[in-house]
């Protein structure tokens, strides 16, 4: 009926040692594990915040302007000359349907050009696009805030975006003039009426564009059958590099080029939030192994006559060293899977629902091209990484106190005295004091 | 063979500030089988001698030897091993880890030393008897009386099977009711089994019950009355 409790192994033994002490001082210990969670929880909603919005700007960017991939003529991209056309484009895009793994292509003209209404003018990009393929490849059509996307069927429509309309102070079905240069530099003008206004969250990116059909801009600048730039969009992303192979080859006096090269910043800022992710869990290391210090340090002193107790009776040093070291590695053991459950679960919920970060304006973070919803997205990676950070820091919080009770006497211990050799550390703490009390007075 | 002999020690803390001569020349022998008290006032040195005898402090003279080996010999760590294997200890207090049950302070001694669970079991529950704490046996320290925690104190000591036991002062902190059955605990085993017990005191009542009885005063000897029969 009585039971022994002994029925372990001494590694067990040592950490039963190392739990039970975890809750001899209830309040010290919930102290470390709730700082360990809140750090764990703040991390990984951080890193996730930060996440959303990058990838928001990203999506937002492949989807309005930027698509997966792109193929213009070489020097179109550093001279946007309507004369750096790509002949029959309409064959191209054919041809890059066919291959698998692409989604939807479109091709369009693109020229700088002039608009204006009665009461102002202003340089813009004008950019000429099929309706039944661009929709498919660009967001655009779904950003409408008033009237339609445009349509095959009646010549000269445009669409502006609500910033631009009210900069020129037109209205939907107002008449606006695009000026441009033709290919033989001759100044060129068409009328269009304004059929629908759009958003897409990028005001910069708004106010430089406005979208008319492609037949329409090729009449006036006497390109037919050919175009400016192909569009492309992918199914897989991780395909991306390997259709942009096969592409490249198929045409070779072609620009071909991935989101990443059209626009550097996109692949920087995705390097950038990796960055600050760790430079994150740095400074939150760097706060919680002297917490950590702190607190095991407390623990070893409060402790000394047990400490002293143990070594007498035959506790060898490496022993009562991993008794520490286990103790501290078992408090993070409890708080981080709670900080990491806790931030999981906030990062997921949000990511389901948004975070309006910034209500309290309607401009927000649109004029960057960002949405103001935020829908936070955690990668896998960050909580292998807050693992791995939190045990290391443990393991390193642990390791001073840890010394310094196999430094104790056990003679001295037992009595309760806190004196041990003098090591390094204390060396450095009194030269460091007097040299503070030096200065100081 | 003589289970213990000092020649010569001396102790003297403190000697680059003001020196403490705590010992100074102590020569003893300590038979197996012994049930001897250290007597003296407070600050004679007793606690001194018990720590060099019992390899946690080194003399700063002198010599000393558990069956035939010079401690003196012995690395910090080698030390460690031969207290583990070879002394009991019972000190004034803190004698138990305040975390562990009795059976587990008993038995963890057992398990630094590799003993098999089932030995290791067996000698705990036998020990926990020998002592009277078998109804204790699954509370912790603090759910104990002083008297109570002593005794635990005692079986761990012994559940090393060390060849002998060093008690400081081991019931300073008792009553007599307390006190009187601590004792009749230790010279029970030291009847039955022979356990060689040496312990230090100045409580008139506990140097009444020792079979010999050396007295100290300022960290000499000035008497050794033995009065056991054999
Ligand atoms: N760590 C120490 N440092 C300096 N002096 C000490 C130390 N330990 C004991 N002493 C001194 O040595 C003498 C003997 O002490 P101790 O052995 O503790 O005597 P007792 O146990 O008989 O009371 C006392 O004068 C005491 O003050
Ligand atoms: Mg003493």
């Amino acid at each position: 009926m009585r039971q022994c409790a002994i029925n372990e192994n001494i590694m067990g033994m040592i950490i039963k040692i190392a739990w039970r002490n975890i809750w001899r001082n209830i309040m010290r210990s919930l102290v470390v594990i709730g700082a360990i969670i809140i750090g764990i929880w703040s991390i990984i909603f951080l890193v996730g915040m930060v996440n959303g919005m990058i990838e928001s700007y990203i999506n937002n960017a492949i989807k309005n302007e930027v698509s997966h991939i792109k193929i213009h003529h070489p020097d179109f991209i550093n001279d946007k000359e309507s004369k750096y056309f790509i002949s029959d484009i309409t064959a191209i895009k054919n041809e890059v349907d066919s291959i698998t793994g692409v989604k939807a292509v479109s091709y369009k003209t693109i020229t700088n050009a002039m608009i204006s209404s009665s009461h102002a003018g202003r340089g813009i990009m004008a950019i000429g696009v099929v309706p039944k393929y661009e929709t498919n490849v660009s967001g655009v059509s779904q950003k409408m805030i008033a009237g339609k996307y445009l349509t095959d069927t009646k010549k000269n429509q445009i669409l502006i975006s609500k910033r631009t309309a009210k900069k020129l102070k037109v209205k939907l079905r107002s008449k606006v003039v695009l000026t441009f240069q033709n290919l033989d530099n001759e100044i060129t003008m068409g009328a269009f009426r304004v059929v629908g206004m759009f958003e897409t969250g990028n005001n910069i990116y708004d106010e430089s564009i406005v979208f008319v059909c492609q037949k329409d801009l090729n009449t006036l600048l006497d390109i037919n059958g050919n175009g400016h730039e192909v569009a492309i969009l992918i199914d897989d992303l991780s395909e991306l590099d390997s259709i942009q192979a096969k592409i490249s080859k198929m045409y070779p006096d072609l620009l071909v080029r991935n989101y990443k090269e059209v626009q550097p910043e996109l692949a920087l800022f995705q390097s950038q939030i990796k960055m600050a992710g760790i430079i994150y869990m740095v400074i939150f290391m760097l706060a919680l192994v002297f917490g950590i210090i702190n607190t095991m340090m407390m623990a070893v002193l409060e402790r000394v006559r047990e400490l002293g107790m143990l070594m007498s009776v035959g506790m060898n040093k490496m022993k009562i060293f991993m008794m520490i070291v286990v103790e501290t590695i078992l408090l993070a053991m409890v708080a981080a899977p709670v900080g990491l459950i806790l931030g999981y679960m906030t990062t997921s919920y949000f990511n389901k629902n948004g975070i309006n970060l910034f209500f309290y304006s309607e401009e927000g973070m649109k004029q960057f091209g960002f949405d103001n919803f935020i829908y936070p997205n955690v990668p896998t990676d960050t909580y292998w990484q807050l693992v791995v950070a939190v045990s290391l820091t443990a393991l390193l919080g642990s390791l001073y106190p840890a010394w310094k009770a196999i430094r104790l006497r056990p003679v001295e211990a037992i009595r309760g005295s806190f004196e041990t050799r003098d090591g390094l550390m204390v060396w450095l703490f009194k030269f460091l004091r007097n040299k503070i009390r030096s200065i100081w007075t | 063979m003589d289970l213990i002999v000092t020649k010569g020690i001396t102790k003297i803390y403190n000697p680059n500030k003001i020196p403490v001569h705590a010992l100074q020349g102590i020569d003893l022998t300590i038979k197996k089988g012994e049930f001897t008290a250290i007597v003296g006032p407070s600050g004679s040195g007793k606690t001194t001698l018990l720590n060099i005898i019992g390899g946690l402090d080194r003399q700063t003279e002198g010599t000393v030897w558990i069956e035939g080996t010079d401690l003196t010999n012995l690395s910090d760590n080698k030390l460690i091993d031969f207290r583990k294997n070879k002394i009991g200890f019972v000190f004034q207090s803190y004698n138990l880890i305040p975390v562990f049950t009795a059976a587990e302070n008993v038995g963890f001694i057992m398990l630094l030393q590799k003993r098999s669970k089932n030995e290791i079991d067996t000698r705990v529950l036998n020990l926990l008897k020998s002592v009277g704490i078998v109804e204790q046996m699954n509370k912790r320290p603090n759910q104990m009386s002083g008297g109570q925690q002593q005794r635990v104190a005692v079986a761990r000591a012994l559940a090393s099977k060390p060849k002998f036991v060093l008690a400081d002062e081991p019931t300073a902190n008792l009553d007599s009711k307390s006190t009187t059955d601590l004792l009749d605990i230790m010279e029970n085993l030291n009847k039955k089994e022979d356990m060689t017990f040496i312990f230090s005191t100045h409580d008139q009542r506990v140097i009444d019950r020792a079979h010999r009885v050396i007295t100290i005063e300022d960290g000499k000897v000035v008497s050794d009355v033995n009065s056991s029969i054999n």
